[in-house]
C-alpha cells in the first residue's frame, strides 16, 4: 500500500514538474502549496457555505399533512423561517409494516410538495369579504331597524328589489373587506331569521370528505346538527360512491390498504389511474411485479397507468360492463361448468347468495325471477317434499311465528333436498331470537348451488332483459334454468339464474344459448363483447382465464383496482357489479391480496365512531338532517325541469311499467314519501311550527302528521321544490369548491340557485313531459338562495359567486386529524404558523358563528321543538321495514302510512338555540347513556368520558357544566380518538364483544393484542400511528397482517350487512326488477343524442365534433392541491385544456394549442386543444376541476366568461339509487343515494376565434 | 478645450466618463447584490453542436481583436516609431492581423448569432439586457470589421493612432483630445460610441463573465483546501448572529 502511494506521488511529481507554471504560481497566489504541487492550502474563503447552511436553517420544522381531497395522507415536514413557511419535505416517519413487504415510504407527490405555495399565493383569501351592495343594504337596513341585524336581514330578503340587487351581482366582483364582527353578525342574522321564518332545515352546510381533516369537517356539521340544518352528502354527489358496494356488500366502501397490493398475484387496473391519483401508493404496484404479479390495465386511452400493463385492454369508454360480463361467461364456463373448483364452490356456498332460492313468476310464455324465497314462504307442513326431519319441523314451527321470517332467506340442503333457513340473513340481525345466530355458520347444512340434475327438477324457460340492443329500450333474452318446487312455489337458485343470464349452456335447458365463445350474436360471449368494447375476444377470454386460474392457485389473490373511469357512469352500479361478480366467483373477496380495490374519493375516517358522534352532535341530539346531495341539488337547482324523457326510458322490457308516466322527480317524491330516501327540507312547513301544531292538536305526532298529509294540508317539500316555502335559504360551503369543482349542472346552479349570469341553453320540459306529481310553476324561480357563505383559503368559483367569503386556515395552520384507506395510520395536522392575515381556522370560524347565533337567538328563537323526518336507515332495525322489496305506495292506498314503516320515521328533538354555542363546545351527556354507534354496533362508552374530562378539562357553568371541553381543535381531536375503536383498544374489544353477542362467533380476540392501547392526539403529532382492529371496519389488521376488507367476514363467518348476510349477485327489489337489474348486466352509456337531440349549434357547415366528454382526474392538480398552483401550472400548458384525438382534430381544423370551445345544451367552456393520439377518436378529455378563475376566456358561444368542466354536465338520477327500507338497500349518509354521474354526457367541440379576451 | 461645441463635449467627454463610472459602480453593485447571477448564462444545455464551434472561434477572434486594440489604441504611435516600426508597416500588420481576427469573429458571430436568433430554446433564454448588450456588441463588431477590412486592408487606410487613440488615451489621462475624435470618420465615431455603450451595459449583462474566466486553472494545484479562520465560536443556538445595537446590519 505504502509502495503504491509512493509510486503515485512520484508520477504526479513527474507530471507537475513539467508544468512549471504551478510551481511558479506559488509566489503570487495566496495560500501554501504542498511540496508535490498537488494541493493548495488556504485559510478562509468559505463564506459561500453560509448560503446553503442558511437555506437549511429553520426556526422550526412542523410535521403535518394535506387535507380534504387527497387519499395520500402523507406525512410532511413543514419548514418555517422568520415566521414564513418556506417549503415542505416528506417526513419519512411511518411505522414499519414489518418484514416481508415493502414499506410505505416514500410517500408524497409533486402536488403535495408544492402545497406551501398557497400560503402566500395571489388567490389566498386574506380578509373577510362581503359583496359591497349587500353590505350597504345590510348596514342601511340595520340602522333603519334600530340596530337589529335579524330584522335587517328579514327586511332585505323580503324586498324583491333589494334581494335582486345583491343576487344578480353574484359572480360580478364587488367584494369589500368587512370586519369579523360585522360579517359574523350578518351571517348569524341570516341563520336566525331563516330558522324562525322558514325552519332550520332551510339552512344547509356542504363540506366534503372528512377523513382528511376530520375536525374541520365536524366543526361545521356539529354547528348545523345543533341548529337543525341540512347536512349534505358528498360521496354519492361526487359519483365516487360505488352504489354496487351497498348493493352487493351492504357496506359503503371498504377497500384494502395499498400495501395489500403487494399480496396480489394478479392485478387488473380497471378505471383508476394509480400512478397519477394514488401516486404515493403506486410503488406497491411496481414492487409487486418483482414478486411475479401480472398487471392488466383496462383503459380507453394510453394513460400513465397503461404503461405499467403487461396486457392493455383498450375497451371503449363506458363499455367495461360488457367486457366483465364476457369474462364472467368464461369463468362460469371453465371453472364452474366444465370443471369444478372445490374452493370456488365452497366460497360460493358460504359467502355469496348463489345457493339462495329465488321464486319464479309466470310472465307470458316463460318465467321471470321474482323474489328471494323466505322463511315466511315455508309452510308448516314441510315445504320441500317429504321426509322432513324433526329439527326442521321445529325450525318451521319457529319460523311460522317469527316476525322476522320475511327477512330470512332460504337455501336447499344438498343432501336432503330440504328447504333450510341458514343463519346469517338479516332476519337474525335485529330480533331477540336472532341473538347469537347472525353468522355464516352453515352447520350440518350443505347448500345446493344448483338445482340442475336434482330429483324433481324441471327445466324452466326464463326471460331476462338485455340492454345491448334497441337503443335504451333493450330486449329480452330467453334462457333456461333448472327449478324445483317448494310448496307451491317454483324456485331456482341464484347460481342457476346467473348461469342462465351469463349464457352458460347446460344440456337439457330451454332457451337460446351461445354456440361458443365465438358466437358474436349471443350475450355474453367474448365475441359478443368484442363488437361493443373493441377488445379482441381472445384477449378477453385469456385474461378471464388467467384471472380465475390465478385465484384458484393462489386461493383468491386476484385483485381488481377500480375507480372513476368505471364508476363515474350513470350505470356505474351495473359496471361494478359485473366486476364484483368476477371477484366473488373467484373467491377473492375477504382475502389478503384479493378482491376489489375501489379508489376514487374513498376516504376512510378510521376513528369513525368518535368522529361521527361529535361531527353530528350525537352527544346532544339524535339524529341529524343527513341529506343525499344529488337529489338536493337536482331539485333546488331546478335541473329536474330540463329532463328530456320520462323515467320509464330506463325500464326493462320485462318491467311492469312502474315508472310509466313518471319523471325522475316524481320517483324521488315517491321515495321520500315511502321513507326510502332523506329529503330536507322535509315538509312545506317550518318543522318548529309543525311540532307546536302537533302539540296543540293534542294528538300524537305521528297521528297528527299523517292526518295533515292525508288531508293535503301538509305536503312533502320534494313535491314542490319551486314553492318559496321550500327554498334553501342559507348555504355554507367549506372545505370544498361546490361551484368550481363538484357542481354537476354548474350553469343551472348559477341560474336557479343563485340568479347569476349563466349559459344554460336547454329547453324546459314541454307540457306533456312534465312531472305528474311534482308541482310545476310556469316560471321557474331564479336566485332561490338568500345567502351563500364560502369558507376557503382560495378565491375560486364558489367564492366568486358567494355573498360572503371568509378566510380560513390552510392545512399548515391548524390542528386536525387525517386518515385514509390507503394506509393504516392516523396522524395529525399541526400548525406551522398561525393563520396569517385575518384568516381563522374552520374550527374557530364555526365556534365564533355558533356564539353569534346563540347571542342573536336569545329572545328570538329560545328553546324549540323540531320535527325531523328520518328515512328508514341502513344498519338500524328500520332496514327491515318493507319486506319483500315491494314498492307499495300509501298515497295510492296500497298500504297504510305508518311512520317508520311505510313512511319516514318522525322524531322530535329539542333545539336550545341560545345554548347552541355552549353545547357546541362541550362533549354532551347523551353519549354516556346511549353510547356511540357505528354500522349497528354500539361501542359502550364509559371510562372515556372521565378520562377526557381530566385530559381536556371541563366546562364550568351553563348547560354543559362539568362536561369535557372540546372547544379547541386539538381537544376536539383528542375526543375523536378517545371515542373510537380504531384508536382506543378498550372500545375495540368492547365493540367486538357486543358484536359477538349478536353473531355468536369469536371476534374480540382480533383486538386483544392491543386492548390496552390508546392513541392520543400527542401520539399522532409525533408520528403516524397504526390503528387497532375494530368492529367499525370489516378487516382484521395487525402488524402481521395488512388490512383487506371483509377478512373478518371470511375468517370469522361474520355476515355482510345484506339481506342474505352474504355478498349478493341477486337484488330482488321491485324497482330493480323494473330496471332489469336484478342480476349484474351490461348497460351501455346513456343515449344523450337520443334523449336530447342534436347538441350542435350554429352554422351547419361549420366543422364540429360531437364526442364523448370525459372529465378524469388530472396529473397536475389532484389531489393534495388544486389546478391554480403555479408550480403545477408550469408543468403542463397552465390553463384549461381539452385533449382531442389527432384525427378528430384534423377533421374540425384544430391544431395543437388552438383555442376551442366545448358546449352542449347545458353550457359552454373554453380551452386550448391538446391534440394527441393517446386519446381514442370520438372521445375528448377535460381534466376535472378546471375552475373559471384561471385563464378562462370569454366564450364566443355564450358571450360570458368561460365555464368550468361541469358547465357541460347535468345531474341525472338513477331510480335504483333511491330504493330504501329494504335491507342493504336502505338510506345512509354517503352510503346509498343517487350519484352525480357525469361521464355519459356528450360535448360538441369547435375551433373558435384565436383572439381571446379574459 | 476651446473650439469645441457643447455637443462634442457631451458626446466625447461626459458620456464616456458616465459609461466608465457606470462600468465601475455597476460591477461593484452587481458583485454585492447579484453574485449568484454573475454568470455567462451559458446556453450549452439548450444547444451544443453549434456552440462548440462558434464559441471558441468567436472568443479567440475576440482575444486577438482586443490585443490589436491594446497595440493600436493604448500604445502611442511614437513608442512604436521609437523602436523603428514605421506607420506603413504598422498599418499592414494591423490590417493583416486585424483581418485574421475579423474573419474569426465573423465566422464565430455568424454561428452564435444564428443560433441565438433561430434556435428557439436559446432565444427563449435570452433576457432583454442580453439582447441590448449583444446588439451593441454586434454594432461594435461590424464597425470594427469595416474599419479593419474596408478601410485598413482594402481602402486607403486611416491612421486612427493619430486621432481616436489620442482621444481615448486622453480620457484616462484626464485631458481627452476631443478634436481628434470629433474629426475622425463617422465609422470610427460610431465604433467608439457603441463601444462606450457596451462598457456601460457590461456590468448588467452576461459580459461580466469575462472577469470570471478561470484562467488560474492553468497554474492552480489540483486540490484547494480552505481551512476555517480561527474565529470566536457562535453563540449556542445561533447562526453567528449576535446581539447588536439596533440598526446595525448583520
Amino acid at each position: 500500500m505504502a509502495r503504491h502511494v509512493e509510486n503515485t506521488t512520484a508520477v504526479h511529481d513527474g507530471l507537475l514538474a513539467k508544468t512549471g507554471l504551478v510551481r511558479a504560481a506559488r509566489y503570487i497566489q495566496p495560500g501554501e502549496q504542498t511540496p508535490d504541487g498537488r494541493e493548495l492550502h488556504r485559510r478562509g474563503g468559505r463564506r459561500a457555505e453560509e448560503f446553503y447552511r442558511e437555506r437549511w436553517r429553520h426556526d422550526k420544522i412542523v410535521r403535518s399533512t394535506h387535507g380534504v381531497n387527497c387519499t395520500g395522507s402523507c406525512s410532511w415536514q413543514v419548514y418555517v423561517k422568520d415566521g414564513i413557511i418556506t417549503w415542505e419535505t416528506q417526513a419519512v416517519d411511518y411505522p414499519s409494516v414489518g418484514p416481508g413487504s415493502p414499506e410505505y415510504e416514500p410517500r408524497g407527490c409533486p402536488r403535495g410538495a408544492s402545497f406551501s405555495w398557497y400560503t402566500y399565493s395571489p388567490a389566498r383569501v386574506r380578509y373577510p369579504y362581503v359583496r359591497g351592495v349587500l353590505l350597504e343594504l345590510f348596514r342601511a337596513a340595520k340602522t333603519a331597524n334600530g340596530g337589529d341585524p335579524v330584522a335587517a336581514w328579514a327586511e332585505i330578503t323580503a324586498d324583491p328589489e333589494r334581494a335582486a340587487a345583491y343576487k344578480t351581482a353574484r359572480g360580478r366582483g364587488g367584494f369589500v373587506r368587512a370586519t369579523w364582527a360585522e360579517v359574523l353578525e350578518l351571517v348569524a342574522a341570516a341563520h336566525v331569521h331563516t330558522v324562525a321564518a322558514y325552519g332550520p332545515d332551510r339552512t344547509a352546510g356542504f363540506t366534503v370528505i372528512p377523513a382528511m381533516s376530520m375536525t374541520s369537517y365536524a366543526a361545521g356539521t356539529r354547528f348545523y346538527s345543533l341548529l337543525g340544518g341540512t347536512i349534505l352528502s358528498f360521496y354519492d354527489w361526487y359519483a365516487d360512491l360505488p352504489p354496487a358496494s351497498p348493493q352487493v356488500f351492504g357496506d359503503q366502501t371498504d377497500v384494502p390498504e395499498s400495501a395489500d397490493w403487494w399480496n396480489a398475484s394478479y392485478l387488473i387496473v380497471w378505471g383508476t389511474n394509480l400512478p397519477i391519483t394514488r401516486t404515493p401508493d403506486a410503488h406497491f404496484m411496481t414492487e409487486a411485479r418483482y414478486r411475479g404479479q401480472k398487471v392488466v390495465v383496462v383503459s380507453p386511452d394510453y394513460s400513465d397507468h397503461t404503461k405499467f400493463a403487461d396486457d392493455w385492454l383498450a375497451a371503449n369508454p363506458g363499455t367495461d360492463g360488457a367486457l366483465a360480463m364476457a369474462m364472467g361467461h368464461v369463468m362460469l364456463t371453465e371453472f364452474y361448468r366444465d370443471r369444478q373448483v372445490p374452493r370456488f364452490e365452497s366460497y360460493a356456498r358460504t359467502y355469496t347468495d348463489l345457493p339462495f332460492l329465488v321464486t319464479l313468476r309466470q310472465h307470458g310464455e316463460g318465467y321471470v325471477p321474482d323474489h328471494f324465497l323466505t322463511a315466511s314462504d315455508l309452510d308448516h307442513d314441510g315445504a320441500a317434499g317429504s321426509g322432513a326431519q324433526a329439527h326442521h319441523e321445529q325450525a318451521h314451527d319457529e319460523q311460522a311465528h317469527d316476525e322476522q321470517a320475511q327477512w330470512k332467506t332460504v337455501v336447499l340442503d344438498e343432501a336432503s333436498g330440504e328447504a333450510v333457513v341458514p343463519n346469517g340473513s338479516i332476519g337474525f340481525r335485529w330480533g331477540e331470537e336472532g341473538k347469537g345466530r347472525w353468522n355464516l355458520d352453515l352447520g350440518e347444512t350443505r347448500p345446493a348451488l344448483s338445482c340442475y340434475g336434482r330429483p324433481g327438477a324441471e327445466a324452466v324457460a326464463v326471460d331476462l332483459p338485455r340492454f345491448d340492443v334497441g337503443d335504451q329500450g333493450g330486449g329480452v333474452l330467453r334462457r333456461g334454468v333448472p327449478a324445483v318446487r317448494v310448496g307451491d312455489r317454483l324456485v331456482t337458485t341464484v347460481f342457476d339464474l346467473v348461469m342462465g343470464h351469463y349464457g352458460v349452456a347446460r344440456p337439457g335447458l330451454p332457451g337460446d344459448w351461445p354456440a361458443g365463445y365465438d358466437d358474436a350474436d349471443a350475450p355474453y360471449t367474448p365475441a359478443w363483447q368484442e363488437q361493443i368494447t373493441s377488445v379482441p375476444a381472445s384477449a378477453a377470454a385469456r385474461v378471464a382465464r388467467e384471472f380465475a386460474r390465478n385465484a384458484e392457485l393462489s386461493e383468491g389473490r386476484s385483485m381488481i383496482a377500480m375507480g372513476a373511469g368505471t364508476n363515474h357512469w350513470f350505470h356505474s352500479d351495473q359496471i361494478y357489479r359485473t366486476f364484483l361478480s368476477l371477484l366473488m366467483l373467484g373467491g377473492c373477496e375477504g382475502v389478503n391480496g384479493g378482491g376489489w380495490a375501489h379508489y376514487v374519493g374513498q376516504e376512510k375516517v378510521r376513528p369513525l365512531t368518535g368522529w361521527f358522534t361529535l361531527a353530528f352532535a350525537y352527544d346532544w341530539v339524535r339524529p341529524t338532517r343527513h341529506m343525499p346531495a344529488t337529489p338536493y341539488w337536482y331539485l333546488v337547482t331546478d335541473q329536474w325541469r330540463y329532463e328530456g324523457a320520462g323515467a320509464d326510458v330506463l325500464s326493462s322490457p320485462l318491467g311492469e311499467g312502474r315508472f310509466s308516466g313518471k319523471s325522475v322527480a316524481d320517483l324521488n317524491a315517491y321515495a321520500v314519501r315511502q321513507g326510502w330516501i332523506a329529503s330536507h327540507p322535509a315538509f312545506d312547513r317550518n318543522p318548529l311550527d309543525l311540532a307546536d301544531a302537533a302539540d296543540a292538536s293534542g294528538k300524537g305526532l305521528d297521528e297528527f302528521v299523517v292526518g295533515e298529509l292525508q288531508a293535503g294540508r301538509l305536503r312533502f317539500a320534494a313535491c314542490d321544490p319551486d314553492d318559496p316555502a321550500n327554498f334553501p335559504r342559507v348555504l355554507t360551503v367549506w372545505r370544498s369548491n361546490l361551484l368550481g369543482s363538484s357542481g354537476k349542472g354548474h350553469e343551472y346552479f348559477l341560474r336557479h340557485l343563485l340568479g347569476a349570469d349563466n349559459a344554460v341553453a336547454a329547453e324546459e320540459c314541454p307540457p306533456g313531459a312534465r312531472p305528474a306529481e311534482v308541482a310545476w310553476h310556469d316560471e321557474a324561480p331564479v336566485g332561490k338562495l338568500d345567502l351563500l357563505v364560502d369558507i376557503d383559503f382560495r378565491m375560486v368559483s364558489t367564492g366568486i359567486y358567494a355573498d360572503v367569503v371568509l378566510p380560513t386556515a390552510t392545512w399548515y395552520e391548524k390542528h386536525d386529524l387525517s386518515s385514509t384507506d390507503m394506509h393504516p395510520f392516523v396522524h395529525s395536522f399541526n400548525p406551522a404558523i398561525a393563520p396569517p392575515w385575518e384568516a381563522r381556522s374552520d374550527f374557530d370560524i364555526f365556534s365564533d358563528l355558533a356564539t353569534e347565533v346563540s347571542r342573536l337567538a336569545e329572545g328570538r328563537l329560545g328553546v324549540r321543538r323540531d320535527v325531523m323526518a328520518v328515512p328508514l336507515g341502513h344498519d338500524t332495525p328500520d332496514e327491515c321495514a318493507q319486506p319483500g322489496g315491494r314498492a307499495l305506495d300509501w298515497a295510492a292506498g296500497e298500504c297504510e302510512p305508518v311512520p317508520g314503516v311505510t313512511m319516514p320515521r318522525l322524531v322530535v328533538v329539542e333545539r336550545d338555540y341560545p345554548r347552541l354555542a355552549e353545547r357546541w363546545r362541550a362533549l354532551g351527556p347523551l353519549i354516556d347513556t346511549a353510547g356511540a354507534t357505528t354500522k349497528g354496533v354500539t361501542l359502550p362508552v364509559g371510562t372515556e368520558v372521565p378520562w377526557l374530562a381530566s385530559r381536556n378539562g371541563t366546562v364550568r357553568g351553563g348547560v354543559a357544566d362539568g362536561r369535557p371541553r372540546i372547544d379547541r381543535d386539538d381537544l376536539f381531536c383528542e375526543a375523536i380518538l378517545a371515542l373510537s375503536g380504531t384508536t382506543n383498544g378498550r372500545l375495540a374489544v368492547a365493540g367486538f364483544e357486543a358484536l359477538e353477542e349478536r353473531t355468536g362467533v369469536p371476534l374480540a380476540d382480533l383486538a386483544h393484542e392491543r386492548a390496552g392501547d390508546r392513541i392520543t392526539f400527542a401520539d399522532t403529532v409525533t408520528q403516524p400511528r397504526a390503528v387497532i382492529a375494530s368492529p367499525e371496519w370489516s378487516g382484521a389488521e395487525s402488524e402481521r397482517r395488512r388490512y383487506s376488507p371483509f377478512t373478518v367476514n371470511v375468517d370469522r363467518l361474520k355476515p355482510w350487512h345484506t339481506l342474505t348476510g352474504r355478498q349478493q349477485f341477486f337484488l330482488d327489489h321491485d324497482w330493480m326488477a323494473e330496471l332489469g337489474e336484478c342480476l349484474p348486466t351490461y348497460r351501455p352509456p346513456l343515449s344523450i343524442a337520443e334523449t336530447f337531440g342534436d347538441q350542435r349549434r350554429g352554422a351547419p357547415d361549420r366543422p364540429q365534433l360531437v364526442a364523448r366528454y370525459l372529465t378524469p382526474h388530472s396529473k397536475w392538480s389532484i389531489h393534495s392541491e388544486y389546478q391554480d398552483n403555479l408550480h403545477m401550472l408550469n408543468l403542463f400548458r397552465g390553463g384549461p385544456v381539452i385533449w382531442v384525438n389527432d384525427l378528430d382534430a384534423t377533421r374540425i381544423g384544430v391544431a395543437d394549442n388552438d383555442w376551442i370551445e366545448a358546449y352542449n345544451r347545458n353550457g359552454v367552456t373554453v380551452a386550448r386543444a391538446a391534440v394527441t393520439h393517446r386519446v381514442p377518436p370520438g372521445t375528448v378529455i377535460m381534466y376535472h376541476a378546471i375552475d373559471r378563475h384561471l385563464q378562462m376566456p370569454v366564450s364566443e358561444t355564450s358571450g360570458l366568461h368561460g365555464g368550468t368542466d361541469n358547465s357541460l354536465t347535468r345531474v341525472v338520477m338513477k331510480p335504483s339509487h333511491m330504493i330504501g327500507g329494504y335491507a342493504q338497500l336502505s338510506a345512509g349518509f354517503n352510503y346509498y343515494g343517487p350519484t352525480g354521474s357525469q361521464r355519459d354526457e356528450l360535448a360538441v367541440i369547435r375551433r373558435r376565434s384565436q383572439e381571446v379576451e379574459f | 478645450m476651446s473650439g469645441i461645441t457643447g455637443f462634442q463635449l457631451w458626446w466625447w467627454v461626459i458620456l464616456p466618463y458616465l459609461a466608465l463610472a457606470t462600468f465601475v459602480i455597476g460591477h461593484i453593485w452587481r458583485y454585492r447584490y447579484d453574485q449568484f447571477g454573475w454568470t455567462s448564462r451559458s446556453t450549452e444545455l439548450q444547444e451544443k453542436k453549434l456552440l462548440k464551434w462558434g464559441s471558441p472561434i468567436f472568443h479567440y477572434g475576440t482575444f486577438a481583436a482586443i490585443s490589436g486594440h491594446i497595440i493600436g489604441i493604448l500604445i502611442p504611435e511614437r513608442w512604436t516609431a521609437a523602436i523603428g516600426i514605421p506607420e506603413t508597416a504598422y498599418r499592414w500588420f494591423s490590417a493583416g492581423a486585424g483581418t485574421l481576427a475579423a474573419v474569426l469573429i465573423i465566422i464565430g458571430v455568424a454561428i452564435l448569432a444564428g443560433r441565438r436568433l433561430f434556435v428557439a430554446r436559446v432565444r427563449a433564454t435570452t433576457s432583454p439586457v442580453d439582447w441590448l448588450a449583444l446588439i451593441l456588441l454586434a454594432i461594435v463588431i461590424v464597425m470594427g470589421i469595416a474599419e479593419t477590412i474596408g478601410v485598413g486592408l482594402l481602402g486607403h487606410g486611416y491612421n486612427y493612432r493619430q486621432s481616436v487613440a489620442l482621444w481615448f488615451r486622453g480620457l484616462f489621462a484626464g485631458s481627452p483630445d476631443v478634436r481628434a475624435i470629433a474629426h475622425a470618420p463617422f465609422l470610427y465615431q460610431l465604433h467608439a460610441t457603441a463601444a462606450w455603450a457596451v462598457i456601460a451595459v457590461w456590468p448588467f449583462s452576461r459580459l461580466v463573465h469575462a472577469w470570471s474566466a478561470p484562467v488560474w486553472y492553468l497554474w492552480r494545484p489540483f486540490v484547494v483546501y480552505r481551512s476555517r479562520r480561527a474565529t470566536r465560536p457562535n453563540e449556542p443556538g445561533t447562526s453567528g448572529r449576535r446581539w447588536r445595537r439596533i440598526g446595525v446590519h448583520y
